[in-house]
């Protein structure tokens, strides 16, 4: 077969969405969800489900929509505009997991987070993160828009984010550096890419294309070009600046 | 009146009817394209020269259908005497003025939930007589009056609620069409089947999977908690096949075994999963097997499109088959009976040494599914797939597309129920941290060596065509609109089919998964592709 995991499975989704309650939840169904989860969603959500790459999902409020229903579409079929791929598990499967995100879901517990996130918004642009990241529309477009970052990312990972920036960078903020045929040298992220040219953000210029026919030399840093804030930061203002990004979170849509 | 007259009458000799004997000499007929790879031996060659080398960089649209639908197409339309027949996905098919576009009839099914591994696509029709005869996602095989677009059968092939689907385009052979089946994720049986064109009535069915009784069942598992594992063994045949008139023999591709990923439930070589075979058109009874992969773990069915060449082979004519499978390795094959003549890399691969001289694979270690994982090459997808080669007698190579890629192999728990999913585990297609790249090659078919190559940033997954012009047109590849920040590309191109040489492209900005065509209609050639939901025309102004 020609699977492609990211299609979009319209057979099997169709008969499926007729439920709405997931008729795996039961002990038996709710361990298979987890050995599916630990296999193959933990890598984002976290071995516990609290986050890392992708969102927490013990807090009980799941922004693209809280129904089983919709936990079993947005696993099956992915989040259009997210990093959330589809998954090329059969209904059971899926059922499985979903009664498994449910359970560790069920009783959220609101950590209360030390740090003052107002104190935290000062900081966040006094401290020059602003100059490179966008928050509700105001920034810099040198690193990803955390416009929404509290909902996307777990606090350790945000934590880990501004002390060691490299650790775990998203491919879409690698520096691509290249220098053209004519000498002249450029620097930005590469935003698409085909045969026979590259098109990026170029950090000077903004929205261009270069033909790899003018290409002298073309790389791609897969580190960070953010500086770490490891000495740059006391305790408490780790504290405070990780409760301002903590606290960005999506609005959760109404049904 | 008389003026009348004359008007309906070259409105009947445009609707020309094709006939089992225009089948038989369609490369005599370029104006047309009536099968969907061209003709009985599958060149997907055209001997139209008017776009040529020199003026294919003038190429511009001529027209575009845009079809209703969010699926992509993947059809190649059959076009006859100015009259084109091309599917919309998901089983719904246009009848289309050549010259353009226009549109004559739509018929369009309406569907009851279906079962499709990879999204709800067709690869076109067949036509014959004043008929034309397309599968359906829901496991059906209907006949259209190519008038009208009327019912004029419509019979079920197989359930769709056990999983089958009809997603391939049929081949119609004397009073007969012949179909394949989808569904090897589904942990079908897979089968081949020939109907009657007036009736509907089957003729003859070819289980691809043996039951007891009947040779090959022994390469599956007879006893013990797997003896039924044959009845979910796959097999589907969902890419159409080859025809030799002279020996009579159908040849067709099988593709995986069920479930993909996890072997263990069906210890054997799982004949006829992932074989070349050939049946005695007539009865449907099989002449003679090559099988590429034995007991395979991989998904790497034998769905490519065979290739049938009357050549020189080491000083003696014979007839020859050109094969490019998905596991990496070029081969020739004796059309007669079967035997193996060459096995040879055109892509890297790592699950094999060698093919020996009998033709078996000789397995190197970590080349199936661990639980932990295994990286293989070629990857999920197969160093190349479904989409069609190209033999082009003139300079006598064979083309294709080609995936360098390696792929992350995971076995897991295999549960059957019936109309779900049976694959064993969920495989990564793109490896993040080496996504590979894709190519139009060249091969000398006499040894599998590669003559040149064009290089293609995505990997691309659409066939290629080649002309009495010498040129080959090809496609760029990588799945379009997807939520992943970086797209594919969707560049159609005409190449120098002697050197590689790229010659002219578009951007066509949707996703390719079909095959090229061409035709000619009121003295102008035409250059068809799918691209999205919309079908392109192209022709020199």
């Amino acid at each position: 077969m020609r699977i492609r995991v990211l299609m979009v499975m319209l057979g099997a989704a169709g008969l499926a969405a007729a439920q709405t309650t997931s008729p795996q939840a039961t002990p038996a169904g709710r361990a298979a969800g987890e050995k599916i989860f630990r296999s193959h969603c933990a890598s984002c959500h976290g071995v516990a489900g609290v986050g890392g790459t992708g969102p927490n999902l013990t807090t009980g409020v799941f922004y693209h929509g809280s129904t089983d229903a919709d936990l079993y579409k947005n696993i099956s079929q992915g989040i259009e505009g997210t990093a959330m791929p589809d998954q090329f598990f059969n209904g059971v499967q899926i059922w499985q997991i979903v009664a498994y995100v449910r359970a560790i879901s069920a009783a959220p517990v609101k950590t209360k987070l030390p740090g003052n996130a107002a104190h935290g918004a000062e900081l966040f642009s006094t401290k020059g993160c602003s100059g490179c990241h966008l928050v509700k529309g105001e920034g810099g477009v040198r690193g990803p828009d955390l416009s929404l970052i509290g909902s996307q990312r777990s606090v350790a990972h945000l934590r880990e984010s501004i002390n060691d920036p490299g650790a775990k960078v998203d491919k879409a903020y690698w520096v691509a550096k290249l220098i053209t045929k004519d000498g002249r040298s450029r620097s930005g992220f590469v935003l698409n890419q085909d045969t026979y040219a590259v098109q990026m953000l170029d950090f000077a210029d903004g929205l261009r294309t270069v033909n790899r026919s003018d290409f002298k030399d073309f790389g791609v840093d897969r580190g960070s070009i953010m500086p770490s804030y490891k000495d740059k930061l006391s305790a408490s203002e780790l504290d405070d600046l990780t409760a301002f990004l903590a606290s960005l979170e999506r609005t959760r849509e109404k049904k | 009146m008389k003026k009348l007259a004359i008007g309906a009458l070259a409105a009947t000799a445009l609707f020309g009817q094709v006939t089992y004997e225009r089948l038989l000499k369609a490369p005599s007929e370029p104006n047309n394209w009536m099968t969907y790879s061209g003709s009985y031996k599958s060149w997907r060659y055209s001997s139209l020269d008017q776009i040529n080398r020199q003026n294919v960089a003038n190429l511009k649209v001529a027209w575009v259908q845009q079809m209703p639908t969010s699926h992509r197409i993947e059809a190649t339309p059959i076009v006859v005497d100015g009259i084109m027949y091309v599917t919309e996905p998901p089983s719904n098919v246009f009848a289309l003025d050549a010259a353009t576009g226009r549109p004559y009839w739509h018929y369009k099914r309406s569907l009851p939930a279906y079962n499709v591994c990879c999204d709800a696509v067709n690869r076109g029709v067949a036509v014959l007589g004043d008929r034309v005869f397309v599968g359906t996602v829901d496991a059906h095989l209907v006949a259209l009056n190519a008038k009208t677009g009327a019912v004029l059968w419509d019979v079920e092939v197989a359930d769709r609620k056990t999983g089958y689907s009809v997603t391939g385009a049929p081949l119609v052979v004397k009073d007969m069409v012949i179909t394949g089946v989808a569904g090897g994720e589904y942990g079908v049986r897979g089968f081949l089947d020939a109907y009657d064109i007036k009736t509907g009535k089957r003729r003859w069915r070819f289980n691809t999977v043996p039951g007891p009784g009947e040779k090959g069942h022994e390469t599956w598992p007879t006893t013990g908690p797997h003896a039924n594992s044959w009845k979910q063994g796959g097999g589907p045949t969902w890419v159409t096949g080859s025809f030799d008139p002279e020996l009579n023999l159908l040849i067709w591709g099988v593709g995986n075994p069920s479930p993909d990923w996890n072997a263990d439930v069906r210890e054997g070589d799982n004949l006829y999963t992932d074989s070349a075979i050939a049946l005695d058109v007539d009865t449907g009874k099989l002449k003679w097997h090559y099988q590429f992969v034995p007991h395979d773990a991989n998904d790497w069915d034998a769905v490519q499109i065979p290739v049938l060449v009357d050549g020189d082979w080491q000083g003696k004519p014979r007839k020859l088959i050109y094969w490019a499978h998905r596991g990496g390795f070029y081969y020739v094959l004796d059309r007669e009976t079967g035997e193996f003549l060459l096995g040879k890399p055109f892509a890297k691969q790592t699950w094999a040494k060698e093919i020996d001289t009998k033709g078996r694979p000789v397995r190197l270690p970590n080349s199936a599914p661990t639980v932990e994982g295994n990286v293989i090459w070629p990857g999920v997808q197969g160093a190349t797939n479904w989409y069609s080669p190209s033999y082009n007698p003139l300079t006598s190579l064979f083309y294709l597309t080609v995936w360098e890629n390696k792929g992350w192999y995971l076995k897991g728990d295999p549960k059957y129920t019936p109309g779900n999913r049976y694959v064993g585990s969920v495989p990564d297609i793109d490896m993040s941290d080496d996504q590979g790249y894709g190519a139009i090659r060249a091969l000398n078919p006499k040894t599998g060596e590669m003559v040149w190559e064009h290089k293609t940033q995505t990997k691309p997954w659409s066939g290629v065509m080649t002309t009495g012009s010498n040129v080959l047109f090809g496609a760029t590849g990588g799945w379009l609109n997807r939520s992943s920040r970086e797209d594919g590309e969707a560049y159609f191109f005409a190449l120098d089919a002697e050197n590689g040489k790229e010659l002219w492209r578009i951007n066509l900005g949707g996703t390719m998964a079909s095959n090229p065509m061409t035709y000619m209609v009121n003295g102008k050639q035409m250059v068809t592709m799918a691209a999205g939901s919309a079908v392109f025309t192209f022709a020199l102004p």
